[in-house]
């Protein structure tokens, strides 16, 4: 039996290259192209691994969780590299198309199905693809413990945390028992990137691969067919605002000087147009 | 036949099922009390966007109301748009928590079965709706922009779902508008992006009516402590009025916020209505009060001029200002999504550019567009 006392997830999910992002003909995610851990999951798996630096590395143990393709390996062997312990994907087809509600049923339950006492539970507030913030409290839910969003700051006092949380025009400071799920902004801290010292572990550390049927749910209950919402139709916006002009000049003082002109363009375009009227 | 009449006479077989018509009546609102106990503006939105959605339906618009010491506002509600106020008027509700917030709604879902129930996509907004659509188990749209009322066809169910409530959100990083549905569960859930929806004229001949609800807490609903709220107060500053915005962020660091004021001070001189924002970046950072905040979680600006100086242009920072006539961005990095919604952009390094800058204008070779 391990000795490692205080146990960490991490939920992480791999997201599209912002650049190139698009929609696949049934209006989904296309998870073909380039890709990423999601940002503010990084700064999720950041607070975890400034936890076990507080609480010491002998005694804590982090594992990272995702749900999606077999290439969200990519990401789950980034954080192993960061200083991740251990990794797990639940990886099915059947999972294809679930919604919010569907993917917070799923990695709750395969949660649970790990039987892990897991003391703090971290995810990103929102992913850059999704931009829903909706799994972190849905799985909280799922688990029957408290959450808090939008957290940006983190004490660790034991048997409970006091977070900080952003607030429109400030914040609000609660105190959290423990377990709970907390999730994390991107204002929180600066990610780390990987460690050498981890670079073998991130290489060789199995990747342990569950389905749907390991954890004990349906095709019914995850996927399109277990999603309350679907997606109806997807369509384009257009943006109006031209391009950036750039200032050009061979010192900064030239660049400058083409700014003011451009802005002196533009007081004496109002005067003329003011005098027209 | 064409495939279109082909269709149309296959959907006249299908089974209709009214969404109004299945035991659940009525639209929602969540009425969001900031800490300082006033509504936040979104609630007023959602009264707004509720009554157009309400009269759709043909239905009631219904506010619930949450809070300590709220009750003085469900007449307020009602004269912006509400038919009914479900009032929870609680000591222990008196600072937002999620877990007994969820309660409530749940509670008041249970008993009221409504069709459709929206919240604001405000930070409280968007930690509880996903709480309480896992709780009912039902379907969620997150940040919406617009809303409208429609048919569904299920082909492979061979149903036809009248009066079903369209979603409409941005997705894929902005640049396309998804219609999300949720034909089967209830209620139909969706938080909606501030600062979108228009709220009614007040109209004090609008009747309606109040009532207490009183939700049934455990010892669990209780288990998070409120410490301590921190919003504002203090010296007030006058970012709407501004005519132009200097910003500066987290690239700007402690030392240039006071080359910034100095910016600010020579423009006012100048008789600009000048004033000094800043990214949640340098406010998290220590460098200035989060009342200069500009952006999704700090105010939303529309000047004449705005200028980012060592602002990256998150999305929630573009958020606030990216309606502002004209924005000049100077960043020392090319490829800062600032650029993406500047006019005028200057790649270098803010403490060589905005001194010049500053002489500039203090010498009067720098004039900005501003309306009167
Ligand atoms: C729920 C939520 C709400 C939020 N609400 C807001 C909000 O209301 N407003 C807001 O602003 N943010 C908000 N944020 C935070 C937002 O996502 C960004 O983290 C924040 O805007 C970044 O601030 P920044 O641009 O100052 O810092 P950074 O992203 O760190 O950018 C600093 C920039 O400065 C440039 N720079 C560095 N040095 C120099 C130099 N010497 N000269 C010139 N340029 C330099 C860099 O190239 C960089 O582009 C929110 C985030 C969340 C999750």
């Amino acid at each position: 039996m391990s000795n490692k006392t205080f146990k960490i997830a991490v939920l992480i999910k791999q997201v599209p290259i912002p650049s190139k992002m698009r929609a696949t003909k049934e209006g989904l995610m296309d998870r073909s192209v380039a890709s990423m851990m999601n940002p503010y999951c990084k700064h999720a798996l950041e607070a975890a691994l400034e936890l076990k630096d507080t609480i010491g590395e002998e005694k804590t143990e982090i594992w990272v969780i995702s749900m999606g393709p077999p290439n969200f390996e990519q990401s789950l062997r980034e954080a192993l590299s960061m200083g991740a312990d251990h990794a797990i994907l639940l990886s099915d087809r059947k999972l294809a198309g679930s919604d919010t509600y569907a993917t917070a049923k799923a990695l709750g339950t395969l949660i649970q199905k790990l039987g892990v006492n897991f003391n703090i539970v971290f995810a990103g507030l929102q992913t850059i693809d999704g931009d829903t913030a909706h799994v972190g409290p849905q799985v909280a839910e799922r688990l029957g413990i408290p959450h808090v969003s939008y957290v940006e700051k983190i004490d660790f006092k034991g048997d409970h945390v006091v977070v900080r949380r952003i607030l429109e025009g400030g914040n609000i400071t609660y105190k959290v028992p423990l377990p709970a799920l907390l999730t994390i902004t991107n204002t929180a801290n600066k990610p780390r990137g990987p460690r050498l010292k981890y670079a073998i572990r991130a290489k060789n550390e199995e990747i342990k691969v569950y389905s749907v049927d390991d954890i004990g749910l349906t095709a019914e209950e995850v996927g399109s067919a277990g999603s309350p919402t679907l997606v109806y139709r997807v369509k384009n916006v257009t943006h109006d605002r031209p391009p950036c002009q750039f200032m050009e000049g061979e010192t900064v003082e030239d660049k400058v000087n083409m700014l003011a002109e451009k802005l002196r363009e533009l007081v004496e375009a109002s005067k003329a147009e003011a005098v027209e009227a | 036949m064409s495939t279109n009449e082909k269709k149309q006479r296959n959907e006249e077989e299908y089974e209709i099922v009214d969404r109004s018509k299945q035991g659940v009546e009525g639209v929602f609102i969540w009425g969001q009390m900031m800490p300082n106990n006033e509504p936040h503006d979104v609630t007023f939105e959602l009264l707004g966007e509720g009554r157009k959605i309400a009269d759709k339906l043909n239905t009631k618009l219904t506010a619930v109301l949450i809070g300590y010491n709220v009750k003085k506002w469900a007449q307020e509600l009602i004269y912006r748009g509400a038919d009914r106020v479900i009032v929870v008027d609680h000591e222990k509700l008196k600072t937002f928590a999620v877990l007994p917030y969820t309660q409530v709604i749940y509670d008041i879902i249970q008993k009221e079965k409504p069709e459709v129930f929206l919240f604001g996509a405000t930070t409280f907004g968007r930690e509880l709706a996903p709480r309480v659509a896992a709780r009912v188990h039902t379907g969620l749209s997150a940040d919406c922009t617009m809303f409208d009322v429609g048919d569904y066809v299920n082909r492979r169910k061979k149903l036809k779902f009248e009066n079903v409530l369209y979603m409409v959100r941005p997705s894929f990083g902005e640049s396309k508008l998804a219609t999300i549905l949720c034909p089967l569960n209830f209620p139909q859930m969706a938080s909606a992006r501030p600062g979108i929806f228009i709220p009614l004229k007040r109209d004090e001949t609008r009747k309606g009516e109040i009532i207490d609800f009183t939700p049934e807490f455990s010892e669990k609903d209780f288990v998070v402590d409120v410490l301590d709220v921190n919003v504002g107060g203090g010296e007030q500053i006058d970012l709407k009025g501004a005519k132009i915005i200097v910003s500066g962020g987290r690239g700007v660091g402690e030392k240039g916020f006071d080359m910034l004021r100095e910016f600010v001070k020579v423009l006012r001189e100048k008789g600009y209505k000048a004033e000094l924002g800043a990214s949640r970046g340098a406010v998290e950072a220590g460098y200035i009060s989060s009342k200069h905040q500009v952006g999704q979680t700090g105010t939303t600006v529309r000047p004449d001029v705005y200028i980012a100086i060592g602002i990256s242009g998150a999305i929630q920072h573009l958020a606030g200002m990216k309606e502002s006539k004209y924005i000049i961005a100077i960043n020392k990095d090319h490829e800062a999504p600032i650029f993406s919604v500047a006019t005028f952009g200057i790649v270098g390094d803010y403490q060589d550019v905005v001194p010049i800058m500053i002489e500039k204008v203090r010498k009067g070779e720098m004039v900005f567009p501003v309306t009167q």
